[in-house]
């Protein structure tokens, strides 16, 4: 059961990483994408209908560690406090650009919102990077410090970003497109940078992972004896009806959406 | 003691299988970090609660909605689905990235809790975001991006899912709540509660009667919204009058069935106090006797201690809430027979502007029951188990502060931003932009993004 536990949270985890890391990179690179409105409510559209499908992943990542793992993740989170202050401060932000940008009239209002969604991008993959600076340090409850923090944080940014930008190549088309499609370079097949950069980011978390003392710290047996079955009977459903709206929005996008 | 010997100290690994430190002779916290702790999770979970509460209630009436544009084919219903619907997304957006702050609290600010009561709490919270909420996340991103592609039936089905899965994130998130008031389905192990029945932890009292209470507020705070809205067009002679005064009646029909099963399942609760939690009970009657004597015998059994919560949150709560109750309980009854006559639907503009006066009274009394249940049940966390003090995290004063200037910000500017957008939402009227907008044909949009034109939505799709 704890072993199972624990591939359910890192499946959880990477999956996050390999899909939200989709939306967040497009979400960093807004502005060097798109140079009008127009082109940036395209640039949005490309992840529009998937990032409230994708955001789940890490909802559902903190769900099954906190049911699985609750000591641990009591102490992870309260010893990191200040990496998820700014880590759900960035996701707040940035989903609340996203969420607003259609809404909002004026062409203010709406830069307002591009900005909210760049910083926002930019504050999570940062935090991101943060964090999993301490956890392959090896100090998994006090924040890094210091230059391995800052380094790490700009590295993971820049993987993320990298992500965001084989994404966008994938999804978008028009003036948009070609600017991300010169950026990558035009050797290769479109998908090779996005693979790559997706496996990098699902095996991040993995390694950092490794940092925590999951095995010795699961739930109670009764707890986990009922609990990891019930996500695990729940989580290939979750993925076939999250396959089906990719296929469903599989086609690049021309126009803006509903965001 | 310190309680980062769970932790091992810096850069050294936590051995396997660290003895848990009992909490209740833990060193004695920080009373600045408790206290902002506590206002920090006050205001979240109160502004969450919020949200969620016109969520909930508007979603349902949105598949209902759905449901008979559907098989009736009716267009204006279709345009019913989509304007409530434009609002409910609007709202609904809100309460999800307000959610996001509240799951990663509990682990951030008191992870005391998820020390002690962790197997039991924790399983809960986990099924709650994987079954509930993942399921609704991802079919609700199909509802909203999936007009005109999804076929019809696929795309009702999906807002059903996402209302079925919404209460059943309600039904999980007050089992989570119903646990830390009124513990049941446990046992003590080494190192904190395990859990010992779970089918005894699922059918708590203390959290189906807050489902169903919460479950009636819900749909109540969504029936005074829609009543509101639709008083507001028709008390400025729109020329939508059938649409607003269909909608209207739907507000008003739907406020009093609910507001009737939330004074059932609200007596019902206040019923089980007296057994569940006697001291609530007897401080927000102002029985001083019986509270002197709840005191001492809690003093008895569990060391000393103040064991009475704050009278004025505890009875200021429970009395604002039943005050909203009954001018609720009047403008109920009044409505379901005003409604049916249509001169007064469409000409009565006294009612119209007493509706529009009306949208925040269900919010209210939802608060002050909230802060009522909650503070009502202090000094503990899990009631009779572990006491706040001995839950909160071992932090920094100035980090909390930090955290709570943060989300209090932002909780401020994201409840003003949903107010200024179901406002001006709700004021524009059903017109053919936003939520199931076609954007299959190309749209005069020019290359400086100018503003979708708010022409009339053209009946037939939606």
């Amino acid at each position: 059961m704890e072993t199972l536990a624990i591939a359910l949270l890192a499946f959880f985890t990477a999956g996050w990483f390999v899909l939200a890391g989709a939306d967040v990179g497009t979400g960093m690179l807004v502005p060097w994408l798109g140079r009008n409105d127009r082109e940036r409510r395209l640039v949005l559209a490309s992840f529009a209908p998937f990032f409230l499908g994708n955001e789940v992943w890490l909802v559902a990542a903190a769900g099954a560690f906190v049911g699985c793992f609750p000591a641990l993740e009591g102490d992870l989170l309260s010893g990191q406090f200040p990496v998820f202050v700014a880590l759900l401060t960035g996701w707040v932000v940035r989903d609340t650009g996203l969420w607003s940008r259609g809404r909002g009239a004026g062409p203010r209002r709406r830069a307002g919102c591009d900005a909210a969604v760049v910083c926002g991008s930019w504050t999570v993959a940062l935090s991101w990077g943060w964090l999993l600076a301490a956890l392959l340090t090896g100090r998994p409850y006090a924040p890094a410090t210091g230059p391995t923090a800052v380094l790490a944080a700009l590295a993971v940014a820049a993987l993320f970003a990298a992500h965001g930008l084989g994404f966008a190549v994938l999804r978008l088309t028009g003036p948009p497109y070609e600017r991300a499609r010169r950026l990558v370079g035009r050797t290769g097949h479109p998908w090779q940078s996005f693979a790559l950069t997706g496996v990098l980011l699902a095996g991040l978390p993995l390694w950092a992972g490794t940092a925590l003392p999951l095995a010795g710290r699961a739930a109670d047996p009764a707890t986990l004896a009922l609990l990891v079955p019930a996500l695990l009977v729940v989580t290939p459903l979750l993925v076939a009806v999250q396959a089906w709206t990719w296929y469903a929005f599989r086609h690049r996008v021309t126009r803006p959406s509903y965001l | 003691m310190d309680r980062r010997d769970h932790r091992g100290t810096a850069g050294v690994h936590p051995g396997p299988t660290p003895a848990p430190v009992p909490y209740a002779d833990a060193e004695r916290v920080n009373q600045d970090v408790l206290d902002l702790a506590r206002l920090q999770f006050a205001l979240t979970a109160g502004g969450h609660f919020l949200f969620v509460a016109l969520t909930l209630g508007l979603a349902t009436v949105v598949a209902v909605l759905q449901t008979r544009a559907t098989l009736g084919r009716n267009p204006l219903h279709a345009r019913m689905v989509r304007f409530w619907g434009q609002l409910y997304v609007i709202n609904c957006a809100v309460g999800i990235v307000t959610g996001l702050v509240m799951e990663f609290q509990f682990g951030m600010a008191w992870s005391g809790l998820t020390h002690e009561a962790g197997n039991v709490l924790g399983a809960s919270l986990a099924v709650e975001t994987v079954v509930a909420f993942f399921v609704e996340s991802t079919f609700l991103g199909l509802w909203i991006f999936g007009w005109h592609r999804l076929n019809r039936w696929a795309h009702l089905a999906a807002i059903w899912i996402v209302v079925l899965t919404a209460y059943l994130s309600a039904y999980w998130i007050l089992v989570s709540n119903g646990f830390l008031n009124h513990p049941v389905g446990h046992r003590s192990g080494d190192g904190g509660l395990v859990l010992d029945d779970p089918v005894a932890v699922l059918t708590n009292p203390s959290a189906l009667l807050a489902f169903g209470h919460v479950l009636a507020g819900a749909l109540l705070t969504a029936g005074f919204f829609m009543a509101g809205v639709s008083a507001y067009h028709l008390f400025r002679r729109s020329p939508e009058w059938e649409f607003f005064g269909r909608s209207l009646r739907i507000g008003v029909f739907l406020s009093a069935p609910a507001l009737m099963a939330a004074a059932v399942f609200g007596g019902l609760q206040l019923g089980a106090l007296a057994t569940f939690q006697p001291m609530k009970s007897a401080v927000f009657s102002g029985k001083a006797a019986e509270t002197a004597r709840l005191q001492a015998e809690m003093t008895e059994r569990f060391g000393p201690g103040d064991y009475v919560p704050s009278e004025a949150w505890t009875r200021g709560g429970g009395l604002v809430m039943l005050i909203c109750f009954a001018l609720m309980m009047y403008l109920c009854f009044a409505g379901v027979i005003l409604a049916c006559f249509k001169t007064a639907v469409f000409r009565f503009r006294l009612w119209h502007a007493v509706l529009m006066a009306a949208v925040p009274l269900p919010y209210l009394a939802m608060i002050s029951g909230w802060v009522f249940r909650e503070a009502g049940r202090q000094p503990w966390v899990v009631y009779g188990l572990l006491k706040t003090e001995d839950a909160v995290s071992d932090l920094s004063p100035g980090a909390m502060r930090l955290s709570l200037t943060v989300f209090t910000t932002l909780f401020v500017l994201l409840a003003v931003l949903n107010a200024r957008l179901l406002t001006r939402h709700a004021r524009r009227g059903p017109v053919d932009s936003g939520l199931g907008h076609d954007e299959r044909p190309a749209t005069g949009d020019g290359p400086g993004g100018a503003p979708d034109p708010a022409d009339a939505l053209p009946a037939p799709r939606y």
